[in-house]
């Protein structure tokens, strides 16, 4: 029963810090505990791989829609979307029920590509795609896309890998509210696309 | 200049916020077994964060069972932020 007594006196203790071997052991217990929980996260099995396939779709859909400029090719576009926005929906959702905790900086580089190497490589991706959409070199638009989506899974791959390094400094993103908000704009973007298309 | 902050000075306290540092949010049951503590003594610490305001709580549902997710609020991380560098500048003085 002292034992116990003894546990809880020190849980709660608030004693003023006596030495410095005092703080030098308590800045470790704060730098450890954020990474022995990040430690114990794990990812959905094949997320990236599966994440890469899903933006090669919506590079390759969204390429051939914008070249198409018609009813028919708007609609691919928005079946690519809707599916990798699926994919990615489906990942973090797998990720806050394995490991139940929800890191909003994972949402960020899943559904954003919010990193330098994923926006870059999905932009020159994207842009190489469209153009080669319009002159019809669908081999070309095939490559981007594959290429595309593998930086952006490469991307999500090198944060999670920060991420275990330095959870704290990585943990951070864009809250659920604010993807809601960024989600209702870009319906409102398209629907101004089809008014005015 | 920031001082220690008697409310997570206790090692325990100190724990469980930077483990939430680590996240947006968690799950009440995830934090108490990484912390290795039992439901009381978690729950008691909860309770006195979420008085302070550095934690924020709220009800969730997971596999058909009611949960309840834990996480820091930005005065809670501020007072994590101002109590780590005041241990910093304790270790400076002295060496």
């Amino acid at each position: 029963m002292w034992k116990v007594a003894r546990i809880l006196s020190d849980m709660e203790s608030t004693a003023p810090l006596q030495d410095p071997d005092e703080a030098r052991s308590l800045l470790s217990v704060a730098d450890e505990a954020p990474r022995r929980l990040a430690a114990g996260l794990r990812l959905p099995t094949g997320l990236h791989p599966v994440l890469g396939i899903a933006v090669a779709l919506q590079i390759a859909t969204a390429a051939y829609g914008i070249a198409q400029q018609t009813a028919a090719g708007l609609a691919v576009l928005l079946a690519g979307l809707a599916v990798f926005l699926l994919v990615a929906a489906v990942g973090l959702h797998r990720f806050r029920r394995i490991n139940g905790v929800r890191v909003d900086g994972l949402a960020s580089h899943v559904l954003l590509g919010s990193g330098a190497t994923a926006s870059v490589t999905y932009l020159a991706a994207l842009a190489a795609a469209t153009w080669a959409a319009f002159e019809s070199v669908w081999w070309v638009v095939a490559v981007a896309a594959v290429v595309g989506g593998a930086g952006y899974a490469f991307g999500a791959h090198q944060w999670w890998r920060a991420y275990r390094h330095d959870p704290a400094a990585h943990a951070s993103g864009v809250s659920p509210r604010m993807l809601a908000s960024l989600a209702v704009l870009a319906c409102l973007g398209l629907a101004v696309l089809l008014v005015v298309g | 200049m920031a001082e220690l902050d008697p409310l997570i000075h206790a090692p325990a306290r100190l724990q469980l916020v930077t483990s939430l540092s680590a996240v947006s949010e968690a799950e009440f049951s995830t934090v108490r077994d990484a912390l290795d503590v039992s439901d009381s003594v978690m729950s008691k610490h909860v309770s006195a964060l979420t008085d302070a305001g550095y934690l924020h709580i709220r009800k969730g549902s997971r596999a058909g069972r009611r949960t309840t997710w834990i996480g820091l609020t930005p005065a809670g991380r501020k007072a994590l932020r101002d109590h780590v560098a005041a241990l910093r500048r304790l270790i400076d003085v002295v060496d």
